[in-house]
């Protein structure tokens, strides 16, 4: 199987607009969709991110407080998954419960090992 | 410590045109950053990811078969780091390698998942 990396982008404004109620039932889906791929033995793992941003511009030295990514693609988290096709990888990402949220899920294939 | 996760971007312009020996150049100062970084006991992980990709938007309804970022802001790869502040993170990052080939690198500090 490969791994591939689903990258959940945008939705930020939606998930400030909820009541704290909504934002952890929302969040048991998440754990929920987790949960489920990793009885599959298909969750390698993931991670949420805080939105502050430090971004270093090519060259190296100037740092701005700004994502080169629009806010609505601003990456609000990640997580590694194994399937065998990037069209099986798609299909798993379809639960994704942000979807549900106005996010966007980008799915990329995690580049073989030993290259 | 906290983790720190750097996402990659933009620089597939140039990878694609290097010669195999300025590649295997530019891999080995790849190795000696997270080998330094590894022995500092502050590296978790990293990966590279293939340019091809889709988008799922509209509530996972419409699957569009490429990344929508482009250019400067295609996500290339990854890093986990460890670091004791995000400006700290911001500083170990400027000597990520990626910066020899026209890369930025944006810093973002892990939240806890609920």
């Amino acid at each position: 199987m490969k791994q591939f990396m689903f990258l959940f982008k945008g939705g930020d404004d939606v998930w400030d607009a909820k009541s704290p109620e909504e934002q952890n039932a929302h969040m048991e889906k998440w754990m929920q969709w987790i949960g489920q791929m990793a009885e599959q033995e298909k969750y390698v793992g993931g991670e949420r991110l805080y939105p502050a941003v430090k971004n270093i511009h090519p060259g190296g030295t100037k740092v701005t407080d700004r994502s080169f990514a629009e806010a609505k693609e601003l990456v609000g988290g990640y997580i590694i998954v194994l399937a065998e096709t990037i069209d099986e990888a798609t299909e798993m990402a379809k639960g994704c419960p942000g979807l549900q949220w106005e996010s966007s899920v980008e799915v990329r294939e995690v580049w073989p090992e030993d290259v | 410590m906290k983790e720190f996760l750097m996402l990659i971007r933009g620089g597939q312009e140039k990878y694609n045109s290097v010669s195999p020996e300025d590649m295997q150049k530019h891999m080995e100062h790849w190795q000696q950053w997270m080998g330094g970084l590894a022995k500092e006991e502050k590296l978790v992980g990293g990966q590279p990811l293939m340019n091809e990709g889709n988008t799922m938007t509209e509530g996972g309804k419409k699957v569009t078969d490429r990344p929508f970022a482009e250019g400067k802001e295609l996500v290339g790869g990854y890093l986990l780091i460890k670091a004791n502040s995000l400006d700290e993170a911001t500083e170990i990052a400027k000597g990520c390698p990626s910066f020899e080939y026209d890369c930025s690198v944006e810093v973002r500090e892990i939240a806890p998942m609920a």
